[in-house]
């Protein structure tokens, strides 16, 4: 579904990504791994196109995302869903108008009626467990975890075959933490989508992962399934792990 | 030099964003709610502040050219000499100052905000293009605007000084319209303008271009408001100089 392909990125002097070579299979939940400054958010904005590799490539659904340009780049665009790690919700929206917005921007043929864009709103709102008392909120008057539900479900709005998780339980208290994981967990068995989660959360990636990748200095320092991972014998793989093992 | 190359990258890149959102004003689909509401705040919105600077100016104004016209006994003058002032010079350039400090500020924090805060990054990810969607209302919105609040400056300034010269100064009410109509052809009124549409270009991309080039944080959309306005006044009274000065000649 997901093919990095020897991905090269630099910014400046600051090589953050060097030489990246990944698959995802369809319907699988894939956790990269890293300390802060790692790259991981620099990886995920070039799956979905927000940044243009300096060297290699990157296939999403058979589609070269990495030399698309334009029209072509916003078109399969439509095949993600992607949730960032502060929310981005559009503060000068209400959370019905947030999770409506990718079905009311469609092209004018493929828009939906209001009253079934507000029935698929309150159906998705209702995935993540949220009531259809909070549609006239706006995001400022919700939690955190509520604003990363919200955008979950603006994620998942438009029925997308991949959804991106940009650091999702960064800022969380254990508890939603843990709700948020269930929440990846059961998007995926309930939509059967392909999810790409970025994250330095070592519990929540071994509960949410069906494969990990532990990114360092630029490169994949360890992958596999979370037992490869956990059995391997790179020393910052062991460092980075064992920080959170130890613990246990 | 290295200063200088910097400023002339972010020039380029700033017309090829200018660029950019021109090939998106073409390119269905056509957003006008979202035009109108820019219409709203930077027009409606900016209609208070000009009117009370272009009342306030024509009356200055007017007493001014009162106090200079006294020397030759010429205070009949003063009206065309207002109306002429206002709509050449003074109501176009006021009124673009005015509207890139109240609105022209606000475009630069919102988009700058909504940058660092991903709300952009957002949008392109769920198959929207924010220079469609966040900088061509906001472009349509000034190049249509900015006339509309020019001729309120015009006639509110035009107000303001006949109050003080026919009531304050005491000039004749025949002599000050019939100097108003000797002085003042429809293509002042044009040429303040068309000034007006080049002024609303410029600051609606300068101000747009510093708010989706933020970077940073809050500082980064601080410092990027204050480019936005600081550059787009000064790129006014550039213009200014150099489209009279095609106009006018020496």
């Amino acid at each position: 579904m997901i093919e990095v392909v020897d991905l090269w990125k630099a910014f400046g002097d600051n090589h953050v990504l060097r030489g990246i070579t990944l698959t995802i299979p369809k319907g699988t939940t894939y956790v990269v791994l890293g300390g802060s400054g790692s790259g991981k958010t620099v990886l995920m904005k070039h799956v979905i196109g927000l940044l243009k590799p300096d060297r290699g490539s990157v296939h999403v659904g058979g589609l070269e995302i990495s030399t698309l340009e334009g029209k072509a780049l916003t078109d399969a665009r439509q095949m993600f869903g992607m949730v960032f790690q502060g929310a981005a919700l559009f503060d000068s929206m209400t959370v019905h108008d947030n999770v409506a917005f990718p079905l009311t921007e469609k092209r004018w043929r493929d828009r939906l009626p209001a009253d079934e864009v507000r029935a698929r709103v309150i159906e998705k709102l209702r995935v993540v467990d949220l009531g259809e008392e909070i549609l006239g909120k706006f995001p400022s008057e919700l939690s955190g975890g509520m604003r990363k539900r919200v955008a979950l479900a603006r994620a998942i709005v438009s029925d997308p075959q991949v959804v991106l998780y940009d650091e999702p339980t960064t800022g969380l208290d254990p508890i939603t933490t843990d709700y948020v994981d269930e929440m990846i967990v059961s998007a995926k068995r309930a939509l059967g989508v392909t999810s790409m989660v970025i994250s330095h959360d070592i519990a929540s990636a071994f509960k949410v992962a069906d494969r990990l990748a532990v990114l360092y200095d630029g490169h994949l320092a360890a992958e596999g399934t979370p037992d490869e991972v956990r059995a391997s014998k790179h020393p910052y793989v062991q460092h980075f792990l064992s920080l959170w093992f130890q613990k246990q | 030099m290295r200063q200088l190359s910097e400023l002339l990258e972010d020039f380029g890149r700033m017309l090829l964003f200018a660029a950019e959102a021109a090939a998106w004003a073409v390119r269905p689909p056509f957003r006008m709610h979202l035009v109108l509401a820019q219409m709203a705040f930077i027009g409606v919105g900016s209609a208070f502040i000009v009117g009370v600077t272009g009342t306030f100016a024509g009356m200055v104004f007017a007493l001014q050219m009162n106090y200079a016209m006294k020397q030759f006994a010429a205070q009949g003058y003063v009206g065309g000499s207002v109306a002429f002032s206002l709509a050449r010079e003074l109501a176009p350039v006021f009124t673009a100052l005015m509207v890139t400090g109240r609105a022209g500020s606000a475009i630069a924090t919102e988009l700058g905000t909504m940058r660092v805060t991903e709300q952009i990054d957002a949008m392109e990810s769920m198959a929207v293009n924010p220079i469609q969607y966040l900088v061509v209302p906001r472009i349509l919105a000034s190049l249509l605007m900015f006339p509309v609040l020019t001729m309120v400056f015009n006639a509110l300034g035009y107000a303001g000084g006949f109050v003080m010269g026919v009531y304050v100064a005491r000039i004749p009410i025949g002599p000050y319209i019939e100097h108003t109509k000797e002085f003042l052809a429809v293509d002042d009124i044009l040429h303040g303008l068309l000034k007006a549409v080049i002024f609303g270009l410029i600051v609606s991309v300068i101000t747009t271009w510093r708010g989706y080039a933020a970077s940073g944080g809050a500082r980064g959309v601080g410092e990027g408001t204050t480019r936005g306005v600081v550059t787009s006044s000064i790129a006014i009274l550039l213009a200014d100089y150099v489209i009279t000065f095609i106009a006018v000649g020496t």
